[in-house]
């Protein structure tokens, strides 16, 4: 079931002449994770903002096209401490700062943070003061905060942008479960090692239009890779100049050597 | 020790300044203006109020912390002072003084002592839009967040060679590199934080749960509004004798 639809999307920011998206045209589907691949710059910031329906709403500028949304969305930004609530004494009440501005019962705001900051592996942070936590602690529990207000449709932009290496995986194991939930997730990343295990789909951006879109197997492309947006795997495999497509992993491109690729 | 209700802080740092308007000066202005400068010195004694200090701290912190609040209320007051000085007498100048000192006092103590969340909790708990609760919480919070910005911005400067010590001149350029980066970043954080409360479900005529509202006794309640009944009474007094 479709989830979230764009059709002939343009975006223009307030006071500019050039449109940050271009008729850009894209579909995410329940238990579909998909992954936003450019440049800096590419759009895909902006495209999770119009999908969330805060640009235009609170950004201002203009939109073209249409926008459907079959759930609710969440969206994590990319800067987790510009998105604190700045209205809690502990890392419990930043989590469940959403689920009350949603009304919702007492209990089930605490059943639903619960499940949050334990998905998140942050249960033991739960009486901490958000100021004093890391970059990684805070964009966790920035996370958990958008995922105990079980928005249907997950929005994520540099997900683990602030988390080490460990903690990034975790990020993206918990994004595959979601999805397996049920959830519909899109996300942006300059992880691209990561988006072969997380990813169903790529889609990727350039100077605000969708270039390409497809499998994973995308970031194995010849003109992925040239644009520096391939997986590292492949990006070696293509400086050596090996045939494409290039692999995306390391157990791939072992395979592939093993049969004198 | 029981933290009084955010409404009884409010309640009291509106009520100050207008006993001091109501009130005969300079006798009334002195009284409201010393009890406001008093209240400044306990600002810090709860830790949970002062950002950067820990229980573990201690007292002392706490009184030291007043002790800032209460130097930021008279350097805030002093140049009304002067410029009362040079428009009215002396008798004048102590009479509006007084009275300004009180409200500048009140409103540095009130702003120090509110914790913004409970506040939050508070409004919500009386069923105020969630939205206005939080903004009318920001205000408050303004000030210590850009003070605390200032010294992030200024430390930033002084290790790409800024120097704020010399001459007056100097001292100038060197609020020049701090005052557009502090307006600029603040401008763009604002940006930010509305995209994140609005994600986070914050919009207009929200009716948010209320988490943990503090408590209110009813003595609190008594005060609020014997103060209120004070205010009002004195004013009677004042206009109809």
């Amino acid at each position: 079931m479709r989830c979230l639809g764009l059709e002939g999307v343009s975006f223009w920011y307030p006071a500019t002449q050039r449109p940050a998206l271009r008729d850009v045209s894209l579909d995410v589907a329940t238990g579909e994770v998909v992954s936003l691949v450019g440049s800096v710059g590419a759009g895909a910031s902006t495209l999770l903002l119009v999908a969330a329906g805060l640009a235009p709403r609170v950004t201002s500028g203009r939109l073209e096209g249409t926008v459907n949304r079959t759930e609710r969305g969440g969206i994590v930004l990319p800067t987790p401490w510009t998105q604190t609530s700045g209205m809690a004494f502990t890392v419990w009440d930043e989590v469940a700062f959403g689920p009350a501005n949603l009304g919702w019962p007492l209990q089930e705001i605490e059943r639903r943070v619960e499940l949050a900051l334990g998905r998140l592996e942050i249960d033991a942070l739960a009486d901490r003061d958000p100021v004093t936590l890391s970059g990684g602690e805070l964009q966790r529990v920035i996370i958990a905060g958008i995922l105990a207000m079980d928005p249907g449709l997950l929005l994520l932009d540099e997900p683990t942008a602030e988390l080490d290496p460990a903690g990034a995986r975790a990020v993206w194991r918990l994004i595959r479960e979601l999805a397996a939930e049920g959830k519909a997730v899109l996300l942006a990343t300059s992880d691209l090692d990561a988006i072969p295990e997380v990813a169903d789909r790529v889609v990727w951006l350039e100077d605000g239009t969708v270039r390409a879109a497809g499998q994973a197997a995308l970031l194995g492309d010849d003109a992925v890779c040239g644009a520096g947006l391939g997986a590292t795997v492949a990006g070696v495999w293509r400086a050596a100049g090996l045939p494409s497509p290039y692999p995306l992993t390391v157990a791939e491109a072992a395979r592939r050597g093993g049969r004198g690729v | 020790m029981t933290r009084p209700h955010p409404f009884t802080l409010l309640a009291i740092a509106a009520a100050l300044p207008a006993f001091a308007w109501i009130l005969d000066a300079p006798a009334g202005a002195a009284a409201t203006s010393a009890i406001a400068l008093a209240l400044t010195l306990t600002a810090g004694i709860d830790p949970r109020t002062s950002p950067g200090l820990r229980p573990g701290l201690g007292a002392s912190a706490g009184w030291r912390r007043g002790l800032v609040v209460f130097r930021t209320a008279i350097l805030t007051a002093a140049p009304f002072w002067l410029f009362l000085l040079i428009l009215h007498d002396v008798a004048t100048t102590v009479a509006i003084g007084l009275r300004i000192t009180t409200m500048v006092a009140s409103f540095v103590w009130v702003a120090a002592a509110v914790e913004p969340p409970r506040l939050v909790e508070a409004l919500v708990a009386s069923r105020w839009s969630a939205s206005v609760a939080y903004v009318f919480a920001s205000t408050l919070s303004a000030l210590p967040q850009l003070s605390e910005r200032a010294r992030r911005i200024v430390d930033a400067q002084r290790c790409r060679g800024l120097s704020v010590r010399g001459g007056i001149a100097a001292r100038l350029r060197a609020l020049r590199s701090v005052a557009l980066p502090l307006v600029l970043s603040a401008l763009h954080e604002v940006d930010d934080r509305a995209l994140a409360l609005e994600t986070r479900g914050l919009g207009p005529g929200v009716r948010r749960t209320s988490l943990n509202p503090p408590p209110d006794s009813s003595l609190e309640r008594v005060l609020r509004w014997g103060l209120l009944v004070a205010c009002v009474a004195l004013l009677a007094r004042k206009v109809f004798s």
